[in-house]
């Protein structure tokens, strides 16, 4: 664990920082949303960043993902074709994000760099900034503690802010991007002593202390997943439970499935990725009408043993779940994570 | 860094119709120095666009020693083959590729080839023979059999023809029902294999089709002594972007569009689902 570089900043100076990066790129936080809930949305002052918040029920991969996200214009003129590339790399600060959406943003980087890079994510990565809330409380659904993925990190983010309990933040700074965002604000940042580095360990500590024991264990379902000893059983009854809408494949911070489409525009089209879930049927249906993976048993089980079986842990580099619990909130019937993982391991549902 | 999803250009030089619903489009990109730069393996595949209906993977059913153009042949049964299908000479298209691993020759050198093709799962192995027979030295003994439905389903019928003069070729064609005129073989793809001198430990065999046939073809394989590594096949399945990203085509943990579409018997066998 390489110490990092922190400094201090007092809550009071923060707004301040705040203006200062909202100069410099569109500042996306956590606010409220018109109905009373959170929502990741770009900010027009500091003061709309929410700083106690429940974690939206969209995770903000929408900003480097969108649902729909045209990238290339398809023209006609007299026969001939023109196809203009729609490229976004649009400086943007991703401000008060919890950090198993760091992990899950981590879990996509290595996805979207693996084999053939994506340069289309590459270049709205490369222009996002990462600065994280480490979580000092567990949230009601959350399991990060299970995945590595929190609720403080060591790596992955731009910045970590960590509240201390005197009405500053200690910012610990995860990159050169990280130190970056910084400049032009420095006056507001002391460096941190380390009684203030000290502080955020018993913070972490404590944090993790009050997840308790009782989470979602991915070894054992690691292992049945991996060697096929789920009986199909399990995965008819819990296929039965799904009500294939999506949700937790939308709602999910590392899922990533998409389809491409070309939809009318200005008389001629644009050609879009657009989000898509693998527990839809159409999915894998083919031309013929043949489908590989009909049933939900095997769609379910194609969610779980990309998430969770060795053969994706090595190719992905991680479990694919950051334990922000999205799935348990969204999921009608019951097959979220921690049920299904449970399930697996104990080799019943109890729906 | 590519944009890995970005088409280009290209125009349909010619089209020639195979059967009823399967017809060949013969392809070049806009951009000339595209087109010379353009390399590929035999078994590797394109994904095609008709701009405003959709993108498809279709194989390279042309060999790389041909250079000129890109051959693809397509059998209508959706809405972006419906939409080639109406196309014509002179027409644009969107091209993405070559996508997918293919076949490597460098490891078939040598060895004695076996391709054993059902219908429409010729074209795959179409630039493959072609690749082999414009380099006819590197290869031992060749032998293609060849079963379709009916003879009006039989595609490249100018090309069996050139395939059954060569003396350098062992060629057997079959079709599981005849029409009048037809003097040939009836029977399944199978029935074939009585008509050829086989020899197993020295041989890799090739086969595409459709899967019932696969699987009758591979049993019979087996049983006549092919190691199951021997066995070389494509599979398909639904795909979006061809390139490892979008997983629609996964079988297991294995993309079918990046791992394969080629795959050894002995790698499908132990595919998960």
């Amino acid at each position: 664990m390489p110490p990092q570089d922190a400094v201090i900043i007092a809550r009071a100076d923060v707004p301040r920082w705040v203006a200062a990066l909202c100069a410099r790129a569109v500042v996306i936080a956590p606010t409220a949303g018109p109905l009373g809930d959170t929502v990741f949305s770009a900010i027009g002052s500091p003061g709309e960043i929410l700083w106690d918040f429940e974690n939206p029920l969209q995770p903000p991969k929408q900003f480097l993902l969108p649902q729909a996200d045209p990238f290339v214009r398809i023209r006609r003129n007299n026969g001939h074709v023109t196809l203009e590339p729609v490229r976004d790399d649009g400086r943007r600060i991703l401000f008060n994000v919890r950090n198993c959406d760091v992990s899950g943003f981590r879990y996509l980087q290595g996805v979207y760099a693996r084999d053939l890079p994506d340069a289309a994510y590459a270049r709205r990565a490369d222009a996002t900034a990462l600065v994280s809330l480490a979580c000092t409380r567990p949230c009601p659904l959350g399991f990060c503690v299970c995945c590595d993925a929190g609720p403080f990190l060591r790596a992955g983010f731009d910045l970590q802010l960590v509240p201390l309990r005197d009405d500053r933040l200690l910012v610990e700074i995860g990159s050169e991007k990280g130190r970056a965002l910084l400049e032009g604000a420095g006056a507001l940042f002391r460096a941190a002593t380390p009684e203030d580095v000290a502080a955020r360990e018993t913070l972490e500590a404590a944090a993790r202390r009050d997840f308790g024991t009782e989470t979602c264990h991915f070894g054992s379902a690691m292992r049945r997943l991996s060697t096929r000893r789920v009986p199909q059983a399990l995965w008819d009854a819990m296929g039965d439970w799904c009500l294939e809408c999506g949700g937790c494949t939308h709602a999910c911070p590392t899922c990533y499935c998409f389809s491409v489409s070309d939809r009318p525009c200005d008389g001629g089209w644009t050609r879009n990725r657009t989000w898509d879930s693998c527990q839809y049927e159409a999915f894998t249906l083919e031309a013929s009408g043949h489908n590989p993976r009909q049933p939900k048993r095997s769609r379910m089980w194609r969610r779980f043993y990309h998430k969770a079986s060795a053969q994706y842990y090595q190719r992905d580099g991680g479990v694919g779940c950051v334990g922000c619990g999205r799935c348990i909130k969204v999921c009608m019937g019951t097959t979220d994570m921690p049920a299904v993982v449970g399930a697996i391991r104990k080799g019943v549902w109890h729906g | 860094m590519d944009d890995l999803l970005l088409p280009s250009v290209a125009t349909i030089l010619d089209q020639r119709d195979e059967t009823p619903d399967t017809r060949t489009l013969q392809l070049r990109f806009r951009d000339g120095e595209r087109q010379d730069r353009f390399a590929f393996r035999p078994g590797q595949f394109l994904e095609l666009s008709v701009f405003g209906l959709g993108e498809a993977p279709f194989c390279l059913a042309s060999s790389p020693t041909r250079r000129e153009s890109l051959e693809v042949t397509v059998r209508r049964t959706g809405r972006v083959t419906d939409g080639l299908h109406a196309l014509g000479p002179g027409n644009e298209i969107g091209l993405r590729g070559p996508c997918g691993n293919g076949f490597d020759l460098d490891a078939a050198a040598g060895h004695d080839l076996l391709f054993v093709a059902g219908g429409i799962g010729l074209p795959p192995l179409r630039g493959l023979i072609w690749n082999v027979l414009d380099d006819r030295d590197r290869f031992g003994r060749v032998t293609i059999l060849y079963g379709a439905r009916t003879p009006t389903d039989l595609v490249y019928k100018d090309e069996l023809k050139i395939w059954a003069a060569r003396d350098d070729v062992e060629f057997r064609v079959t079709v599981d029902r005849g029409e009048p005129g037809w003097t040939g073989t009836v029977g399944l793809v199978p029935v074939l294999f009585e008509t050829v001198e086989l020899r197993p430990a020295r041989t890799l065999a090739y086969v595409c089709g459709p899967p019932i046939m696969i699987k009758f073809v591979i049993q019979d394989l087996l049983a006549r002594g092919f190691a199951e590594e021997r066995v070389i096949s494509t599979l398909e399945r639904t795909m979006q972007c061809g390139v490892g990203k979008c997983n629609h085509c996964c079988i297991g943990h294995l993309f079918v569009c990046r791992d394969g579409p080629v795959f050894t018997y002995r790698q499908i066998r132990e595919m998960v689902e």
